[in-house]
């Protein structure tokens, strides 16, 4: 007993920090220096042009228009699921939970390449679409519908184990007291489940505004026009314009610090500790 | 309102919850619904507030004589009370005990003034007037509970449903609460039903107490019956503590027993209290027994007798009686019993 096995112990624990510290260096602080310090190289002055440009201004505002749908949409759609999944049992619940797991699993190209497959010119619903005159794919909707996809389980995941392990005690105490199924919803369950349900909007915003892969399949790259952010970034990336590159990254990037920000202090608020009483 | 059960059944897969439980709870009374855990006790409360639905057959529930199965659980004026409180952590005592009368349709719903003079008075009942603005978070286990009472008085019940109310509070707390709640109930009178597995609360508190097991119920009577007057051996055995022999008594019968011949393959019950210690008339008799441990803190002195062919024997004694008898360990002594109960397999 005594020193020996502290001492060796203590040897697992620097190595082992060590190796952490490394890998964070390596992966996630260098980027970041490096996003940064390439979009500045220029100055400020040319950082600033880089979003003041009309066809940046365009994929800011595309990507915010996308967002502004698409976690409305994943909204109704986590409380719903979340509220059947932790409340009621019912034949297919086990498949219902893997099946809003699916856009984790699935790639995001293979995603998009769905939605092409579904509403493309030579897709199922090409010809009824084409016929209506209405424009999915390499338009607004199609990126809206590939966003919504892969953010699909975000909120849902956080509001499912959260309102699970509330039980239904006072649910069941306010219905005894009269209350009909929305005053339950919106005055129990969801105030019960704020936090959960802001740390799901949280993470489904920045993967909806950092969204690329199932985006890029079905927007077509026009410039000015069906670019969201992410594209964009590449776009200028593949004509050698790093620095305007760079700065509109940066934009993401601060983005995901903010996100970390509000998830932090959110995780503080006792996302995971506000127990029932 | 009374409350009339006649024939319910509920399984849970291949378990059988409940099984043709009738059963009647008359106005104003309050009754104890006991038994072991899975007994069926909070299943058969569940079923009358409507958030557990019987099996489809003959089954039927009334209150005050009007068949409920059709009227929704928010339609059914039930005060329901639960074991881990179920308050809303998000809401003021204020706003829990409020809430019953902020969900009601806009037409019957009281003002604002009128809520607030109505959760007052109930707060004062329940002695939590000064913790309106508290959250349920900053409430001991008691305080929590009484706001759940208040908050389901506030919907003016005709039922009260009490799962356990008591079962999550340390023993000093649930003995005060469960005084404190008879005398509300005999302020009240309304028809409470309260399940629990403590047989002395059930004792101590209710009018009438129904005793469960296995999904069936045992036996229903006023807590002096149940206790004097058991009519199985599982609710003897479950109603106090008791002392059983198979086949044959190891101690004489006092005449006013009403005991007489004694049963091959009979089972016999004796309470501790029952039990007199007597001096041993003749040394080798089979009766002699052997003072093994005597327990003297307490209102009671108990004592463990050891002998021959049969468990330990417990026997309460009087402090007086004890002295009378002057009895130290290892010392031999005779029975005899007072009150025998009889229960053939």
């Amino acid at each position: 007993m005594g020193a020996v096995p502290a001492f060796r112990f203590n040897g697992v624990r620097r190595t082992l920090l060590t190796a952490v510290v490394l890998f964070l260096l390596l992966f996630l602080v260098a980027p970041l220096v490096a996003v940064f310090s390439e979009a500045l190289r220029k100055g400020l002055g040319a950082y600033f042009a880089a979003f003041t440009d009309p066809a940046a201004l365009s994929a800011i505002k595309l990507t915010l228009l996308t967002t502004a749908v698409v976690i409305p949409l994943n909204l109704v759609f986590g409380v719903a699921a979340a509220w059947c999944i932790a409340k009621f049992r019912f034949p297919g619940k086990t498949l219902l939970i893997s099946l809003i797991d699916l856009p984790f699993a699935i790639s995001p190209v293979i995603a998009g390449l769905v939605f092409v497959l579904l509403f493309g010119r030579n897709g199922w619903l090409g010809a009824w679409l084409e016929a209506h005159d209405w424009h999915i794919i390499f338009a607004w909707p199609g990126i809206v519908l590939a966003t919504t996809f892969v953010t699909l389980p975000f909120i849902a995941r956080e509001l499912i184990p959260y309102m699970q392990e509330q039980g239904r005690d006072e649910e069941e105490a306010a219905r005894l007291m009269g209350a009909n199924g929305w005053q339950i919803l919106f005055r129990i369950t969801l105030p019960r489940a704020k936090l959960a349900l802001l740390y799901g909007i949280v993470l489904c915003n920045a993967r909806a505004m950092g969204e690329f892969g199932a985006v890029s399949v079905v927007s077509g790259h026009v410039r000015g026009q069906t670019d969201t952010l992410p594209l964009h970034v590449e776009v200028l990336y593949n004509e050698y314009d790093f620095s305007a590159a760079f700065a509109v990254a940066s934009l993401l990037t601060l983005l995901a610090l903010v996100t970390l920000v509000i998830k932090t202090w959110l995780e503080r608020r006792g996302v995971h500790a506000t127990r029932s009483a | 309102m009374s409350i009339e059960i006649e024939h319910i059944d509920k399984r849970y897969g291949a378990f059988r919850a409940l099984d043709d439980v009738s059963l009647e709870i008359p106005r104003g009374e309050l009754t104890a619904l006991l038994g072991p855990s899975g007994s069926g006790k909070t299943t058969l409360l569940r079923i009358i507030a409507g958030l557990e639905q019987p099996d489809p057959g003959q089954g039927l529930i009334r209150f005050q004589g009007q068949d409920i199965a059709k009227v929704p659980v928010s339609d059914r004026r039930v005060g329901f009370v639960f074991q881990h409180y179920a308050l809303f952590p998000h809401l003021s005592v204020f706003e829990n005990v409020a809430f019953g009368l902020r969900v009601k349709p806009r037409r019957q719903r009281p003002g604002d003034a009128a809520i607030k003079q109505k959760v007052g008075a109930l707060l004062d009942l329940v002695q939590l007037a000064s913790f309106a603005e508290r959250y349920p978070a900053q409430l001991s286990g008691g305080q929590r509970q009484r706001v759940a009472l208040a908050r389901a008085l506030a919907i003016e019940p005709e039922v009260l449903l009490l799962d356990e109310p008591f079962g999550a509070l340390d023993a000093k707390v649930r003995l005060e609460l469960r005084r404190w709640l008879r005398r509300l109930h005999d302020e009240l009178h309304v028809t409470s039903v309260f399940v629990t597995h403590d047989q002395d609360e059930a004792m101590e508190v209710s009018d009438r107490v129904v005793i469960m097991n296995q999904g069936r119920i045992e036996q229903i009577g006023t807590p002096q019956e149940v206790y004097h007057r058991p009519t199985s051996a599982f609710v003897m055995s479950f109603v106090g503590q008791v002392n059983v022999f198979k086949g044959r008594l190891p101690g004489t019968v006092s005449a006013a027993s009403g005991l007489h011949a004694e049963g091959f393959g009979a089972v016999y019950f004796v309470r501790p209290a029952d039990v007199d210690i007597r001096p041993l008339k003749s040394t080798g008799t089979e009766q002699a027994l052997t003072v093994a441990r005597i327990h003297t803190a307490g209102p009671l002195v108990r004592i463990e007798l050891a002998g021959r062919g049969h468990e330990l024997i417990t026997a309460e004694l009087t402090q007086e009686r004890f002295q009378q008898l002057d009895l130290a360990p290892q010392q031999q002594v005779q029975v005899e019993f007072r009150t025998v109960h009889r229960f053939d397999p």
